[in-house]
């Protein structure tokens, strides 16, 4: 239990730190013309908030099914 | 049992259900109010609808009180309404002293004290009160503490070298859904102790069997008494956890409640169950205390831990004296009839007077 919520805790607000650096840069690379960089910042944004909405979903799943 | 005890224990128990939606308000809301992550009246509106909302979600209702720590079958209407009256005393004085403190503990403690008083030692499971109450409240703190503290650590490292503007309103819209989670899960799981214990009251009168649904009354005015309560906010603690225990960033506040609802959740998960409360409490000291051992403020985190030592003696003895009362004036309904009306003329006393003065019923000052 101790492990499950160390990692748990730590992974969801390091997941919304990735999505919010992928956001930020992102946008700082499309204003300076890298659309490169933009393209793959964005998608660092994309992938993190996708995990991140994956674990709020078993969040909630996981307050459906507890006995 | 009696139609009038029937509908006293009920009515208490909704009561409870009112404290414990204002006493816990604090824990979802706090720091997204502290730190602008939404306006309070928005943060509270949200967090009474998803309390409301997670009282019809949840699958199980918890069919026993304080269930191996005492004597299942020696509980009676007016050991639970004795209990009851316990635990929502702890929670007004927590909540004038503006001291989160957890509303379960208080609930156990209450039963523990009348218990006791009721049918003697032999009424109390002296390995459940360990198992069950201080274990927990030893663990969650410190873990949430640990957890908050290193997550806080990993975001900083992360978005450290990023403008401050994008973080800041990035964090403030991770809370809403943190403070969401939060507020959910509260209703999914302190709805369910109310509904419970009406539960047990209505089979106990005979109006239900045991194998019965519980009766969409009762989860609708579960619901709306913790939502009610939620609404109206406590707002002494609130400001304690908001902005007393430390001086929270956006991303302090995404960490503790990030790490805080994933520890819930996970104990939750493993059969585990700990208090809200604690978790959140400790995951603000732990996401200050990363920054800065001197950002929290411990002599008022020593106040609270306290509070949390005397949660259970201070209930039981509440709930202890309560019983003693009612069966001195009657074992029927004369007893909890007269302290009912006691309690409430007491209750109206204390807080009219604050209303007549026109000041708000749980505002600071």
């Amino acid at each position: 239990m101790v492990w499950e919520s160390l990692l748990a805790g730590v992974a969801v607000t390091v997941l919304f730190s990735l999505v919010i650096v992928g956001w930020a840069r992102g946008a700082e690379a499309r204003r300076d013309g890298h659309g490169a960089a933009a393209t793959a910042y964005a998608g660092l944004a994309v992938l993190a908030l996708a995990v991140f909405a994956a674990a709020v979903v078993l969040a909630v799943t996981v307050m459906l099914n507890k006995s | 049992m009696d139609d009038v005890v029937l509908w006293i224990v009920v009515a208490t128990a909704l009561a409870f259900d009112f404290t414990n939606g204002f006493h816990d308000t604090a824990n979802a809301v706090a720091t997204s109010i502290s730190t602008r992550a939404m306006p309070p009246r928005v943060a509270v509106g949200i967090a009474a609808v998803l309390n409301f909302v997670g009282a019809f979600l949840s699958l199980q209702v918890a069919a026993t009180i304080a269930k191996g720590i005492v004597q299942a079958e020696l509980i009676t209407p007016s050991i639970v309404f004795a209990g009851l009256i316990g635990a929502i005393a702890w929670n007004l004085a927590t909540w004038f002293f503006g001291l989160p403190a957890s509303s379960s503990h208080a609930l156990i403690g209450g039963v523990i004290g009348s218990a006791f008083v009721a049918a003697g030692p032999k009424a109390v499971l002296g390995g459940g009160i360990v198992e069950k109450v201080i274990v927990p409240a030893l663990i969650a703190p410190v873990l949430a503490l640990v957890v908050a503290g290193l997550a806080i650590l990993l975001a900083y490292r992360i978005v450290g070298r990023l403008a401050p503007g994008p973080v800041t309103r990035g964090f403030r819209l991770g809370q809403i859904v943190s403070g969401s989670l939060f507020s959910l899960s509260h209703g999914t799981n302190d709805a369910q102790k109310t509904m419970g214990i009406i539960f047990l009251a209505l089979v106990a009168n005979g109006n239900l069997a045991k194998t019965d649904d519980v009766p969409t009354w009762v989860v609708l005015s579960a619901a709306t008494a913790i939502a009610l309560g939620t609404y109206v906010g406590g707002w002494r603690i609130i400001r304690t956890m908001g902005t007393r225990i430390i001086k929270m960033d956006p991303a302090q506040g995404f960490a503790a409640q990030g790490a805080g609802a994933a520890v819930i959740l996970s104990a939750s998960h493993a059969g585990f169950p700990l208090s809200t409360t604690h978790v959140i409490s400790g995951a603000i000291m732990g996401a200050g205390a990363a920054k800065r051992i001197s950002a929290v403020r411990w002599g008022l985190a020593g106040n609270i831990a306290v509070a949390w030592v005397l949660t259970l003696p201070a209930a039981a003895a509440v709930g202890g004296l309560t019983y003693a009362v009612v069966a001195l004036i009657g074992s029927k309904e004369a007893g909890p009839l007269v302290v009912s009306a006691l309690l409430l003329i007491a209750l109206t006393f204390t807080f009219g007077r604050r209303l007549l003065a026109g000041r708000p019923l749980t505002a600071e000052g």
